[in-house]
């Protein structure tokens, strides 16, 4: 018994391609590029030994995976899906250091805001107390409001001048 | 005249090892495993012709490569290489994510700073962020992988051996 279509690998064998054809469910007739690239690269013998060896559940996992190597080697003869994989380490590592390079400027402006932050308590704080002392009210400076508005000023005059007799204070 | 030793290749495969052997220069006798791995995944014959379609400046690091590809996929059956190119695509991803937050705060910082800029001043801004940022755009990056990729990926060749060793 056979497909009743053969698939890209027996096309491209030209044979028969039975019931239990193992590449038949991963290589369609509608895509023989596909098959052409992994039969140049690995081999029809090789390819079938690489899917036999796996249980059927990977099988089409690994047939994909086989079929992008083998794209790759096609596309580049030297380095195939190494090439990749270098680009991919070379690119990481450009962004790794980009990155790094961005969070210095950021910890630099952060701190600077900070110091400026610190700067301006500090300036907020001197004003506050010059503020304070340039209140303070001066209670025998005639310029000043009269602390005691009730009191005869008289008998708070002759208070002073009795404690004040001789320099000697009470 | 004299016998030099034949090949890794020749070796293995049990015949002469002529003087103009395609594979004595990048399989010597002393690395018996190097062309085992080879022959198994890619078979003899397909690297012989692979080497002759190369010009000689070439090879060594065709053989390099396909040594790299097949020690791989003897590792992971199902994945091989395109396990690694996987992983490493979701790392380049992450990495691109991370920086355009980064710079996308750092945009934010100088506008803090310099809240009076005319509007076409802030445009340039952001113009020089994006354009040392667009190595990193995913139009730019080509997606290698469209099918499913896997979480039993290959980090250890990538990470304890050099490429080219």
């Amino acid at each position: 018994m056979s497909h009743s279509t053969r698939c890209a690998a027996c096309k491209s064998l030209r044979k028969r391609c039975p019931e239990d054809c193992v590449l038949a469910p991963y290589f369609p007739p509608t895509d023989p590029q596909r098959y052409a690239c992994v039969h140049k690269i690995f081999g029809a013998s090789n390819t079938t030994n690489m899917l036999q060896q796996l249980p059927m559940h990977l099988r089409a996992e690994a047939a994909d995976c086989i079929s992008f190597e083998s794209r790759s080697r096609v596309e580049d003869p030297v380095y195939g899906s190494v090439g990749i994989i270098t680009q991919l380490q070379e690119q990481i590592i450009t962004a790794q250091s980009e990155l790094v390079k961005t969070k210095g400027e950021i910890a630099f402006h952060n701190a600077q805001q900070q110091l400026q932050q610190q700067q301006m308590q500090q300036l907020q704080m001197i004003h506050a107390i010059a503020q304070e002392v340039e209140d303070q009210p001066l209670w025998l400076s005639s310029s000043q409001q009269d602390p005691f508005p009730n009191v005869n000023q008289q008998l708070l005059e002759d208070y002073n001048y009795s404690n004040t007799f001789c320099g000697f204070e009470f | 005249m004299g016998g030099s030793s034949p090949c890794a290749s020749c070796k293995l495969l049990r015949r002469r090892c002529a003087k103009d052997c395609i594979f004595a220069p990048y399989f010597p006798s002393d690395d018996p495993h190097k062309f085992a791995i080879v022959h198994k995944v890619f078979g003899a014959s397909n690297v012989s012709k692979m080497l002759q379609e190369l010009p000689v400046h070439q090879r060594a690091d065709a053989v390099s490569s396909l040594v790299y590809e097949a020690n791989a996929r003897v590792r992971d059956p199902v994945y091989g290489c395109v396990g690694a190119i996987s992983f490493l695509q979701n790392q380049v991803s992450q990495l691109e994510m991370q920086l355009a937050v980064a710079q996308a705060e750092i945009l934010c910082i100088q506008m803090q700073q310099e809240p009076n800029l005319p509007t076409h001043q802030i445009d340039q801004v952001d113009k020089s962020f994006l354009l040392s940022t667009n190595n990193f755009d995913n139009n730019n990056i080509p997606q290698y992988l469209s099918f499913a990729s896997s979480s039993n990926v290959i980090q250890d060749p990538l990470k304890r051996e050099s490429l080219w060793t």
